[in-house]
């Protein structure tokens, strides 16, 4: 629901870097995005390819994104575990966990684009 | 093709904003609660509650969000606290730019506690970082007692929970003791407040606590550090 939103804010910062590089074309923005956030993809994808397409620079560009998965580790049984349906629980022993190992991330890493050429 | 670093949080931009909010409120001497929950839970009819019983004794300011309308902010002045309302005029959550831009506008004078009422939603104002201090979700008995297990983020990311609406538990198949299961299933450390506006069982122990968060947060002098 909240992805077009998401997709505005990444929309933004990219625009600003275009400039700053003196990108001729934005082919693609690799994102980072932990599974804590719950974002659906395709509508992500789908919102920022929309408000791409308001801007000559990112005409075509497309997202490429690393999920990662949600886990956390157990102090009792040092291992680490995948968090399902967010209940951060070791499934071995079923104490709760406060330390989050991964799943969190939420991050614009990179932007490939072709440079405007040199006067 | 070129290829360039940006390692820049998604969301960057909104949390500066809510950092120099953050700063600004403990400046101002003010606590700050983000009151989120389903349209229709009783957010505003808790801050009415709260307002009648704290007003006097604290000063509270209500920010009031939502899509359309100043209903709630009406609602709010009639109760006796100063209240502002932002429209987000389609937007299912607030931001922390809509948050500064409506304290800009805000009288805090002899305020120590500010409520944001967010938007009606279960999903999205999880993610937005307004600058509070502490977060609660509303939620009420004329609602599905498995809420917490299907919108996991928002009761994870909050320090409280309140179940309104217990004066029709005898009307509704609500389990409390299941919504409480799947809460702290996602959030050990949530507070849990069972209350009705209506009657106003509960009320006390509610506003006992964010009394306590008040005058026990760093105290400062207004405009000095």
């Amino acid at each position: 629901m909240h992805e077009f939103a998401i997709a505005q804010s990444i929309f933004e910062v990219v625009c600003e870097q275009a400039i700053a590089y003196h990108a001729a074309r934005i082919q693609t923005v690799n994102l980072r995005i932990g599974e804590a956030h719950g974002i659906v993809l395709d509508s992500l994808a789908f919102s920022f390819e929309m408000l791409a397409s308001t801007e000559p620079v990112l005409a075509g560009a497309h997202l490429s994104v690393e999920m990662v998965p949600y886990r956390a580790y157990c102090q009792h049984c040092a291992n680490d575990f995948n968090v399902l349906n967010f209940v951060v629980q070791c499934p071995v022993c079923h104490l709760w966990s406060e330390e989050i190992v991964s799943g969190t991330e939420f991050q614009i890493c990179a932007m490939e684009f072709e440079a405007a050429p040199f006067d | 093709m070129a290829k360039v670093t940006i390692a820049r949080n998604i969301l960057a931009a909104n949390d500066a904003c809510a950092s120099e909010l953050h700063e600004y409120l403990r400046l101002h001497g003010l606590y700050t609660l983000n009151l989120m929950g389903t349209p229709g839970a009783g957010k505003t009819s808790l801050l009415e509650c709260t307002v009648q019983s704290l007003g006097a004794e604290l000063g509270v300011a209500v920010i009031e969000g939502d899509i359309e309308t100043s209903v709630d902010a009406e609602r709010i002045e009639q109760a006796g606290a100063r209240a502002m309302q932002i429209n987000t005029r389609g937007a299912c959550h607030l931001e922390a730019h809509m948050v500064r831009d409506a304290l800009a506008e805000l009288d805090l004078t002899a305020t120590r506690l500010l409520f944001i009422e967010n938007v009606g939603n279960l999903v999205c104002p999880a993610e937005w970082d307004l600058g509070e201090d502490c977060r609660v979700v509303v939620v009420s008995t004329t609602e599905g007692d498995d809420k917490p297990a299907k919108y996991p983020q928002m009761f994870a990311c909050a320090q409280a929970m309140v179940l309104n609406k217990l004066d029709l538990l005898p009307y509704v198949s609500y389990d409390p003791t299941r919504v409480k299961h799947y809460a702290l299933a996602v959030n050990p450390r949530l507070r849990i407040f069972e209350i009705s506006c209506r009657t106003g069982v509960g009320l006390d122990a509610w506003c006992q606590w964010v009394r306590t968060l008040v005058t026990s947060a760093p105290t400062l002098e207004r405009g000095l550090l």
